[in-house]
């Protein structure tokens, strides 16, 4: 599976299931709509962190990053391919 | 997982519970009862590098890691009974750590070396009279005026706030966004305009802790002091909150180490119908469960402390330490008072002043019952 229907895939289960959504589109904001809540931000870098066994910390631990699908995706893959050493 | 410590951190623990036992040797009822900070002790325990431990040599630390740390707020925990104390500590070392994580280069050099030497108190303010467990509602405004920002509103509970030098606040800089990107932290010194500390407030433990409200009336904050970026606040909170679920734990079962070690020796000491009343079932269940809750405890805040050194996640772990070990203190201490009787509950025998603070561990860095709701959601639920 591609890292972003990996993180979309996620979300819809994990985050999305009571809100009962049909879909989710690449650019959906996630963070202004509410679908990431302060508990659900924990739950996703949890998720990200030990799927793709990255460290997400610092300044990479800002709202923007996580703004939509999109950019968790952007965010995960310069991280897995810094830690490949691509 | 491996939980066993080296010989140095068994070494360091047993130094910092015999420093403990000798040096912060205060008159502590007397303490208690006038609801003082032990300034005195506070020095000593920075001179012992307390408060600096986990911070890099450069800026005057330790450059220990934290599971070591834990391991000194936990003997800490056991052989100073000031409970006060020690959560003054563990504040100001949560406090250089969200500076080392999300503070600037320049942040670091002006605030951490000042952090280790304990020479100025700090304190986090993210509570409001308002807004508590709903921690990100807050309505503490920081508005950008073209140079800075200024900041208004009220802090409530601070730990340290009455003689705080610094105080990291949360404040809603975007009241559009929702809370995560809304929220940003920044450095408020003591002096700055408009920046009141009230008197402490009297509470039933915990008593030499310094406690109280902030208050900002049109504060000037220059934009150097922003900690992190602006609308990172909500995540440095998040982030804040795991390091320190993890943490505080580790005082709290020194606290119940030391009171069943006086529990035991009471329960063979007493005697009751020609035995000691260690001998009788209802009293040896407690001191078995204590021992259980111990054990038990050691393990989950260990684990946490762990996953911390390693660099990783431990949102469900702290939040269960977090949880079991508060609710543990204040079961263990209870039971406590209950083993000696009417003498646990005079001043003299000391256990009544642990039974009081140790309410408090269930309610501070979020109440056990928000910790089940974040436990509840980690199930799905
Ligand atoms: C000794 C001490 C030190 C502290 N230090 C600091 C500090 O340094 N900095 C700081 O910012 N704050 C500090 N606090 C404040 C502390 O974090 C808050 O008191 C705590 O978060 C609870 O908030 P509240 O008091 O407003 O209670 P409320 O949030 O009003 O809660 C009242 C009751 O309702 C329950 N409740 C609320 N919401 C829910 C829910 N969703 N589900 C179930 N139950 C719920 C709570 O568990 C509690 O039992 C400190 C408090 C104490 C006692």
């Amino acid at each position: 599976m591609e890292i972003k229907d990996t993180i979309k895939s996620f979300i819809m289960t994990e985050l999305l299931a009571e809100k009962g959504l049909g879909s989710l589109a690449d650019a959906d904001p996630l963070i202004d709509s509410g679908i990431i809540d302060s508990f659900g931000i924990m739950a996703l870098m949890s998720f990200l962190e030990e799927k793709f066994s990255i460290q997400i910390a610092g300044d990479e631990l800002i709202p923007e990053n996580f703004e939509s699908v999109m950019r968790i995706s952007a965010l995960v893959a310069q991280k897995t391919e810094c830690s490949l050493g691509v | 997982m491996d939980f066993s410590f080296t010989d140095e951190q068994v070494d360091l623990r047993e130094m910092v519970i015999k420093f403990a036992r000798n040096e912060l040797d205060y008159d502590l009822a007397e303490y208690d009862k006038n609801g003082e900070f032990p300034l005195e002790a506070w020095r000593k325990c920075a001179e012992m590098q307390f408060l600096g431990l986990p911070f890099d040599e450069e800026y005057g630390g330790g450059g220990s890691d934290f599971l070591t740390m834990s391991l000194v707020l936990n003997a800490l925990g056991y052989a100073c009974k000031d409970a006060g104390l020690v959560h003054a500590i563990a504040t100001q070392v949560l406090c250089g750590m969200q500076i080392r994580m999300f503070g600037s280069e320049e942040q670091k050099q002006k605030y951490l070396p000042d952090v280790c030497s304990g020479k100025k108190i700090f304190a986090q303010a993210i509570t409001e009279p308002d807004s508590g467990s709903d921690a990100l509602s807050m309505r503490s405004r920081a508005t950008w005026n073209g140079d800075g920002y200024l900041l208004n509103g009220t802090k409530m509970f601070i730990t340290n706030g009455p003689i705080a030098d610094v105080v990291i606040v949360f404040a809603v800089t975007d009241p559009d966004k929702k809370t995560l990107g809304g929220i940003s932290c920044c450095f408020v010194e003591k002096g700055f305009a408009g920046f009141q500390q009230c008197n402490p407030i009297k509470k039933m433990g915990l008593t030499t802790l310094q406690n109280g409200e902030l208050v900002f009336d049109a504060c000037p904050i220059p934009p150097g002091n922003l900690m992190g970026k602006e609308g990172q606040g909500g995540m440095i909170f998040n982030e804040s909150m795991e390091w320190e679920r993890s943490f505080l734990p580790a005082a709290h079962l020194g606290t119940m180490e030391r009171v069943l070690e006086t529990s035991i020796r009471y329960a063979k000491e007493r005697k009751s119908f020609g035995q000691s009343i260690g001998k009788f079932q209802s009293v040896s269940n407690k001191l078995a469960e204590m021992k259980m809750r111990l054990e038990l405890g050691k393990l989950i805040c260990w684990k946490a402390a762990t996953l911390k050194d390693q660099g990783k996640r431990a949102t469900l772990e702290s939040s269960i330490g977090k949880l079991f070990i508060s609710e543990c203190l204040k079961q263990t201490c209870l039971d406590a008072v209950q083993i000696h009787g009417g003498y646990g509950y005079t001043t003299e025998y000391e256990i009544e002043r642990d039974l009081r603070d140790s309410v408090a561990a269930t309610i501070y860095s979020g109440t056990s019952e928000l910790q089940y709701n974040i436990i509840s959601r980690w199930l799905g639920l």
